[in-house]
């Protein structure tokens, strides 16, 4: 029931960041609901749970985009992981932390995206234009990070301890 | 005890991202393409009503903002009935619709080509690929390739199609070129799609120069679109005199962010 519930929450954001959240652009850019909803969630309950999150998300956000199903996974596989990591090497309670693993999150999820769709011989953007919007991107999502910390923190209760062996 | 559980989220992730590529390579094959337009049409009536509640919701908004200005302008106006102020601002959108209708049919008649109406659904999920995820597909007779319009000009052109969906690559798209010539000067260029605005190579021409106004249409050079298709005007120049070519900037003539409705050409071949 659990997983029910957040399997339809993730349908939920996606459904939001392909439908409003383009009504929200900024120099290019709008907000990734589904990459900052996975990194808040590896932040409060540990990277197994954000992982999951993560494949989950990233198959519907292939769902919405074009070409095959599989690279915005592992991007946002690579956002999950790379937050896991920096939840166990630093303090947890600081706000300035999460958000800093957000914009270093958004970074890893753009780099991926481009590594695979130019792996998997899909078209990808010029480096200026990808470095641009890379930039933008993960600014405004570490903008957003303390409200969605807010939001899944009503949801989800893990302590350090549960964080470090969930990991 | 740490450093082993770090491995094994390392293991893991390794596991899941291995997987995941398999399963790109396995959905990219001619094979499964038919599997993953209907898996990928799946989302789309979820995606309609999404799109159905926000405009529900912009609605509503633009009406407490109508409201908002009108106490302010005239203090009669605060004993209005608050039904009819609703139904002033359902009729302002329902008028609003049917003009962009009414443009979308002229339009169709004007051009001379067969045409698929379509809502737009979705938007693409990230700044990377500008794309709209429209409620018409192969049943419709949508098939990749074909070129998507509004009565304003050229949208772009759909990526892949699934039975009652598909995804179309827009002019915005960092990967999107499209062949151009200038309304007044006749030069020729190439646009293509960026983060803030659509972007312009104006290839020089003995003696004439691309000025600021200029309307830049489809050229139809290279066989990816037809003739005649208006792209937007040329907002800035920059004249590079030690170049080939000059740079500009195009106002696009569609709103990415406001489309709601496309033509779908289905009777233009893509060379």
């Amino acid at each position: 029931m659990k997983r029910l519930l957040a399997v339809a929450l993730m349908l939920a954001t996606i459904l939001v960041q392909v439908t409003w959240a383009p009504r929200l652009t900024i120099a290019g850019v709008f907000p990734n609901l589904a990459l900052v909803a996975v990194i808040a969630v590896t932040w409060r309950s540990g990277v197994r749970s954000g992982m999951a999150w993560a494949c989950v998300g990233g198959l519907m956000l292939d769902l919405t985009a074009p070409g095959p199903l599989g690279p915005h996974a592992v991007a946002l596989l690579a956002g999950a992981y790379l937050t896991g990591f920096w939840t166990r090497n630093v303090d947890s309670e600081s706000a300035l932390h999460p958000m800093l693993a957000a914009a270093a999150g958004t970074a890893a999820y753009s780099i991926l995206l481009v590594a695979a769709d130019d792996t998997l011989g899909l078209p990808v953007p010029p480096l200026g234009v990808a470095m641009q919007l890379l930039v933008a991107a993960s600014v405004y999502n570490a903008v957003l990070m303390p409200l969605a910390l807010m939001l899944v923190r009503g949801h989800l209760h893990a302590s350090p301890a549960a964080r470090v062996s969930s990991a | 005890m740490y450093g082993r559980s770090q491995s094994r989220s390392t293991g893991l992730f390794l596991i899941l991202c291995a997987s995941m590529l398999v399963l790109a390579m396995v959905s990219e094959q001619s094979w499964a393409a038919g599997v993953r337009g209907v898996a990928k049409s799946a989302l789309a009536p979820l995606e309609s009503a999404m799109t159905q509640v926000a405009a529900n919701v912009d609605r509503v908004t633009a009406g407490f903002g109508d409201v908002s200005a009108l106490r302010t302008e005239n203090q009669r106006l605060k004993a209005a009935d608050e039904a009819l102020r609703r139904q002033i601002v359902e009729l302002n959108a329902a008028a609003k619709e049917n003009a962009t209708l009414r443009q979308a049919l002229d339009f169709e008649r004007s051009f001379g080509h067969r045409m698929v109406a379509a809502q737009v659904v979705g938007r693409g999920p990230d700044g990377f690929s500008r794309t709209l995820q429209i409620d018409r597909g192969t049943a419709d007779g949508v098939q990749p390739g074909m070129i998507v319009t509004t009565g304003a000009g050229l949208v772009g052109r759909v990526r892949e199609a699934g039975p009652h969906g598909a995804i179309v690559q827009t002019l915005g798209d960092p990967q999107s070129r499209v062949n151009v010539f200038l309304s007044k000067s006749g030069l020729q260029g190439t646009v293509t799609g960026g983060p803030a605005a659509l972007q312009v190579e104006v290839e020089h021409s003995l003696g004439m120069t691309a000025v600021s106004g200029e309307w830049a249409l489809t050229s139809g050079v290279g066989g990816g679109y037809p003739r005649g298709l208006v792209v937007g005007e040329l907002a800035s120049i920059t004249h590079r005199p030690s170049s080939t070519s000059d740079q500009a900037l195009v106002a696009w003539v569609n709103d990415p962010a406001g489309i709601s409705l496309v033509l779908v050409i289905t009777d233009f071949v893509p060379s």
